[in-house]
């Protein structure tokens, strides 16, 4: 049962791994990506409507990493240029990818593709135990070892990464030092919808290997919470997403031994672990926080309140303003 | 210098007024485009649309109680919005206000006369929507954890809890093939005006017309305002900030309750599973498209459900799938939020 519960939090997790790094990758740069969640199913879509057309799960895996991505430049178009609302934007996202999905996904519904197969390692898938947990998987699950600490690197490591952090705390002062913040938060929204898009790809054609409307059913908003979780760092994202993931596989563990607690509430294991740790963990994370996501909520909840007025009073400064030429007339007056 | 500013006034309402308008046409290019992209043929797309929301009275009426529980769902964002809290678990919270509903009436059991059946029923959803929201509200309290976050994720245990309810012990042994709750009998179903429409209708204008006096005009609202623009002064002033965000939060819980039971008791009549799913999200995207004011989410939930409605159309008549309209209506908001006003002094700043 241990190994079977093991083996379901790595194949079930791979998604909310990829969807997280990816969003810490976005927080990390101070922008709140709560497409997250329509970048999964656009992904997911994409990966099997391609996979369908093109008998190849590769190809159908790259075009998911595009449309994710393509999704997250429009919130990308409304946030950093229009300075729209961070979290209202996400939403929407979300809520875009959803009807999309829906519109151009009722004919794939009852299609089958081809999937992903696991793939055992040679050697290494004989080890017991952590052979069949850790090496008996798809590919994408693989990459997504890889990933990780690719992600580590890019962020501590690497130049652009420093960069990316930098603007994540202190986008004011790095413009000074001459870093522009605007194309470090778009590498980062690329990176997320990219990876959130490849998170899609993998519930789609290795692990569920079937498309129905709302599949992705929240675990794009998982990963975002994992995010506080992981105080921001992707190692930990993937502790944080294959404990949600062990909780699925151990909620239907018991199902399969024919338990006698209801299903729903078996279901709520999950969430309710993921809403358990936040709790334990949300005040010890806040120092982790990129600096200037703090200002997110605050700021932008202050400008949603006094958006009208201000603007109203702005119209009229403007039209009591004196112009150019009326200043320079008051400066002879005296 | 009141002439002045009267005539700027003027001139910026114009503006506004030309500024959604053109907002609203390209929005409906772009899902126009979507449609092509489909395969579907958006001008008979959106005739199916329009003529299912103006076909008859039957269909303008459901347009129309379709805006109650958005409409009260869009209140819930309002209200912790003023104090700086975005709740996005009006999905979770309609629920409970439902789930709260038929729980009294199932404890009243017919018991009472028609009105105070009623009131008891409305209450005890707007208090099991509340309570939904106070956990929230408790967990940022005292665990600081962020707010957005743990309503979006109550919003699924809130789904689980109704599949619970209605597999479970509330199931009616009498509905075959898809399990439902038993049927509310008269004495505990709002009366209709006309047709399906409800006499909730009546109760949700004056409703949003309180909350912005409210929110205007009292104490109460203008500590949440102190509270949502300046926390730090908030504090300073010596607000209990932590019982004022509480409030705001266990009051949108409160109205997005009271719109879950009014669509049982007006509407839906039993539970099921799959009720008034995407009506919480739906009510979110109202509430920030016309940036929280109470006043105009009237207008604007009135909007999203003659769209949602809309959809039905083009489900039945053009056989897309009736999620579709999401995409309109997420456009709607995208398009309000990037270019619904004129840019603001910091972002020309930045630009000039």
């Amino acid at each position: 049962m241990i190994e079977a519960i093991a083996i379901g939090a790595i194949r079930g997790g791979t998604s909310v791994v990829l969807a997280g790094v990816g969003e810490t990758i976005a927080e990390r740069s101070g922008l709140i990506y709560l497409g997250c969640e329509g970048s999964m199913l656009v992904g997911a879509l994409t990966a099997y409507a391609v996979g369908i057309e093109t008998g190849n799960p590769w190809l159908g895996a790259l075009a998911a990493v595009c449309t994710g991505a393509a999704l997250a430049m429009v919130y990308g178009l409304l946030v950093i240029v229009r300075r729209a609302n961070q979290i209202a934007t996400g939403l929407a996202i979300t809520f875009l990818g959803l009807g999309a999905t829906s519109l151009f996904g009722q004919s794939y519904v009852s299609q089958g593709v081809r999937p992903f197969v696991p793939w055992a390692m040679p050697g290494l898938s004989d080890i017991p135990f952590v052979g069949n947990v850790l090496f008996n998987h798809d590919p994408l699950t693989y990459l997504s070892f890889v990933v990780v600490p690719a992600a580590w690197w890019f962020l501590f490591r690497s130049g652009p990464g420093l960069r990316m952090r930098a603007v994540g705390e202190r986008p004011d002062i790095v413009g000074t030092m001459g870093v522009a913040a605007p194309s470090s938060r778009w590498m980062a929204l690329a990176l997320a919808g990219g990876l959130a898009g490849l998170g899609g790809a993998q519930l789609a054609t290795a692990f569920a290997r079937t498309w129905s409307e709302n599949m992705v059913a929240g675990r794009g908003f998982i990963a975002v919470a994992l995010v506080i979780f992981a105080a921001w760092n992707p190692l930990n994202i993937a502790i944080g997403a294959y404990l949600f993931a062990g909780a699925v596989a151990f909620e239907l563990q018991l199902q399969a031994r024919g338990s006698d607690i209801s299903i729903f509430l078996l279901d709520a294991i999950p969430y309710l672990t993921v809403i358990a740790v936040l709790t334990a963990l949300s005040r010890r994370r806040r120092h982790a926080a990129p600096e200037s996501l703090a200002t997110v909520f605050q700021q932008d909840a202050a400008t949603f309140a006094s958006r009208q007025p201000r603007s109203r009073r702005a119209t009229r400064s403007a039209a009591l303003r004196p112009t150019p030429t009326t200043l320079n007339h008051e400066r002879t007056i005296p | 210098m009141t002439a002045i500013s009267t005539a700027a006034d003027t001139g910026e309402r114009w503006n506004a007024a030309a500024r959604l308008a053109s907002v609203l046409i390209a929005s409906l290019v772009v899902f126009g485009l979507l449609l092509v992209a489909s395969g579907a043929n958006p001008l008979s797309g959106y005739s199916a649309m329009w003529s299912s929301i103006t076909r008859d009275s039957t269909a303008f009426g459901d347009v129309l109680i379709r805006t109650v529980p958005y409409l009260l769902g869009a209140l819930a964002v309002s209200v912790p919005a003023r104090a700086g809290l975005f709740n996005i678990g009006g999905e979770g919270q309609l629920l409970l206000g439902a789930i709260g509903a038929m729980a009294m009436a199932n404890v009243l059991d017919q018991g009472l006369p028609r009105a105070l059946t009623l009131v008891f029923m409305m209450s005890a959803g707007g208090a099991l929507g509340a309570s939904w929201a106070m956990i929230a509200a408790a967990l940022r309290a005292l665990a600081g954890v962020n707010e957005a976050i743990s309503t979006l994720l109550l919003n699924y245990l809130a789904t689980l809890l109704l599949g619970w309810l209605v597999f479970g012990r509330w199931k009616d042994p009498k509905s075959t093939g898809f399990p439902r709750t038993r049927p509310l009998a008269d004495v505990e179903s709002l009366p209709a005006l006309w047709g399906r429409v409800h006499i909730g209708v009546l109760v949700v204008v004056p409703l949003a017309v309180m909350i912005a006096k409210a929110l205007r005009s009292t104490s109460w609202g203008f500590r949440l305002t102190v509270l949502g623009r300046n926390p730090e002064a908030a504090r300073r002033s010596g607000f209990h900030t932590t019982g004022l965000a509480l409030s705001a939060l266990a009051t949108g819980g409160a109205l997005a309750g009271l719109g879950g039971a009014i669509q049982l008791a007006g509407v839906e009549s039993s539970l099921r599973p799959g009720i008034m799913s995407g009506y919480g999200f739906t009510a979110v995207l109202a509430a920030w498209m016309v940036r929280q004011s109470p006043l105009k989410a009237i207008a604007s939930s009135l909007l999203l459900a003659a769209i949602a409605i809309g959809g039905n159309g083009l489900k039945i008549r053009e056989g897309l799938s009736a999620a579709s309209v999401n995409i309109l209506m997420a456009i709607i908001l995208l398009a309000v939020l990037g270019w619904g006003s004129r840019p603001t002094q910091s972002s020309k700043g930045a630009t000039a």
